[in-house]
């Protein structure tokens, strides 16, 4: 197992260093003069020049790179052109809230999709699993910033019984504001013992947690489905059916467990898709997430901001991949040995 | 000798009664024959919209004054928008725009990275090392971010966001396409082929990718569903389509300032694109069971 774990880690580091190059790269390839979006529309050229001079702009490419890859591991990502402030602060700061949405629609994906799966792949080819083949079908083709706009007009315009969007109430702030401590509303307001506030932010979190999980729960149910069957094939279940155990007993324990690997996979590929659905949802519903930052910055042509981002993501993501191998190497021996 | 290997079949056609299979699959499947029909009038769409749509002049930027904001009535089963334009029209027009981004993403994502993949699981070795972690590279951005990252420096259009899916597509052909070489590789026409001295270029392309194409079809169906999802979100965003361009996603976001009262002008296209890519998920499921017999209930 340790062998195991040195080895993905080092290939993981591989794949950032590549991965960096690439960011690097793309900023590159940005037709206008980096320094004159830099300064502003007005600019001098003697000013342009200057601030050419200050990015380092008139080094060679290595040697901008190698700048680059040290201010990077120095945690000194650059500054965002439109808002002028540290690109890793403003990442940082946004965080908390796009973590927060993605956490509450991998509560509802998981549970949801598992049970979805199991249910259908137990009462295979019976009207409940058609009934699951279309909920996952539609989860996987609704566009999840479309989804978010018919939640609104439902629970919002017609039902009138959930916020629009945002995060909290405007009114919050003079009513009962909620203290920071993590920067994640929902569990400030319960530390602080704030109800009138955790209501609020709860009910500000129940449409786009929903909108963010529908492809999820399509995309969970599905594999769940084809892993327990594939499982419930498998000659050892067949034993213990003949030994007369309970279906429900065999389809929770011995299937569910040979069905965990595929299963882990599918959380790592939920995990990578809400890093980026996120994205969407945030817009809809003007969620002050990561995802808000990074179409503002994306529109602005703000290219240390996308670069952070860009980067940023792509280790995110390589961390889930990480910890998903590891958890699978965990679950299934076999896996470590290859 | 050389007549023999044009005649060798592909997967699909090489099981007997495919067609005959297909057929049965259908017609027990109403989801799958829904998705067909769907995915005809799209294509009937994007072919003829300019002749279906009841006033084709609205895809550009047309104003017509006294029809602005209408709901939804017989003479505008969609309703119009702030311009007035006639959004049926706006919605069949936009056909056209989302299977044509959607076939050149999955079209070019195919010719680049099968062959790639195919030369890489085929040949193993240093060569198939550098292949794989080149595409490993760019599987290593989560799902748009790096398209999202390459319109940004390109800058926002249609021509940008088509090119950047198709740089955040290949990879997972590549993935694909090896993983089938490396199998097909230990099969025995494969080993009669390598023995009797043919070319490697030839035992590629002509045992490894036709017989490869089986789930590079299934993959490539579901996929265009993706795109059209992807690039819509794309356009959303303000990344993809311009104004006054009748693309789906674009008018998805252009009516979401009045989502509260005219609920229509977003709600159509935006029916359009889930419909769309439902068809092509129902019809790439259909397929993959046909493909897959384990997959057959």
């Amino acid at each position: 197992m340790i062998r195991f774990l040195l080895r993905r880690l080092t290939s993981s580091l591989f794949v950032l260093a590549g991965v960096s190059v690439i960011t690097f790269w793309l900023a590159r390839l940005i037709p206008s003069d980096v320094a004159a979006i830099y300064i502003g529309p007005r600019a001098r050229p003697e000013q342009i020049e200057r601030v050419r001079e200050q990015l380092g702009l008139n080094e060679g490419l290595i040697t901008q790179y190698l700048v680059y890859m040290r201010d990077m591991l120095a945690g000194d990502w650059g500054s965002s052109i439109a808002t002028k402030r540290p690109v890793l602060d403003e990442i940082l700061l946004r965080l908390p809230a796009t973590l927060e949405l993605i956490v509450a629609a991998m509560l509802i994906a998981l549970p949801v999709g598992l049970v979805l799966g199991m249910l259908s792949a137990r009462w295979q080819g019976r009207p409940i699993d058609m009934g699951v083949r279309i909920v996952s079908i539609v989860g996987v083709s609704l566009p999840a910033f479309f989804l978010g706009l018919l939640l609104q007009i439902l629970f919002f315009r017609s039902l009138d019984v959930l916020p629009l969007s945002g995060r909290v109430d405007s009114d919050l702030r003079f009513v009962s504001p909620i203290d920071t401590v993590t920067g994640v509303y929902i569990v400030d307001a319960a530390v602080t013992g704030n109800w009138s506030a955790l209501r609020d932010v709860a009910w500000h979190l129940i449409l786009p947690a929903i909108t963010l999980a529908a492809y999820p729960i399509g995309l969970i149910s599905r594999m769940t489905r084809s892993a327990m069957l594939e499982s419930l094939g498998k000659d050892y279940i067949r034993m213990a059916r003949a030994y007369g155990l309970r279906e429900r007993y065999i389809v929770s324990r011995l299937a569910l467990r040979n069905a965990m690997v595929p299963v882990l996979t599918v959380i790592g590929l939920t995990l990578a898709y809400l890093l980026t659905g996120t994205f969407f949802v945030e817009i809809v519903f003007n969620w002050p997430g990561l995802g808000t930052f990074a179409v503002r910055s994306i529109l602005a042509t703000d290219y240390p901001a996308i670069m952070g981002i860009a980067l940023f993501g792509a280790a995110a993501y390589v961390v889930i991949n990480l910890v998903v191998d590891l958890a699978q190497a965990w679950v299934d021996p076999r896996i470590r040995l290859t | 000798m050389a007549a023999t290997y044009n005649q060798l079949p592909s997967v699909i056609s090489e099981r007997p009664g495919f067609a005959r299979r297909a057929a049965r699959a259908i017609a027990h499947d109403w989801l799958a024959l829904f998705g067909l029909v769907i995915i005809a009038v799209v294509v009937v769409a994007a072919l003829i919209g300019p002749l279906l749509a009841p006033s084709p002049g609205d895809g550009a930027g047309v104003i017509n004054v006294d029809e602005r904001m209408l709901p939804p009535s017989l003479a505008y089963p969609f309703g119009t928008d702030w311009l007035g334009r006639d959004m049926l029209t706006r919605v069949i027009l936009g056909a056209r725009i989302a299977l044509q981004v959607s076939l050149i993403v999955v079209g070019l994502a195919i010719l680049i990275g099968v062959p790639l993949g195919a030369i890489a699981g085929y040949r193993r070795g240093w060569l198939d090392g550098l292949i794989m972690r080149i595409t490993d590279l760019f599987l290593a951005f989560p799902p748009l971010l790096l398209a999202m990252a390459i319109v940004a420096a390109l800058g926002p259009g249609l021509q940008n966001a088509t090119l950047a899916l198709v740089v955040s597509w290949w990879p997972w052909y590549a993935r694909l396409a090896r993983g089938l070489a490396v199998s097909l590789r230990e099969w025995p026409f494969v080993d009669a082929s390598r023995a009797m001295g043919i070319r490697e270029s030839s035992i590629i392309l002509r045992h490894i990718v036709p017989n490869s194409l089986g789930p590079i079809v299934v993959q490539a169906t579901i996929d265009i569903g993706t795109v059209i999802l992807a690039a819509g979100g794309l356009a959303f965003i303000g990344l993809g389509a311009r104004p006054p361009a009748p693309d789906w996603g674009l008018m998805v976001a252009e009516g979401r300032q009045y989502i509260l009262e005219q609920w229509w002008l977003s709600t159509f296209p935006g029916l359009a694109i889930f419909f769309t890519v439902l068809a092509f998920n129902l019809v790439g499921d259909l397929l993959l069971r046909l493909l897959d017999p384990r997959q057959e209930d």
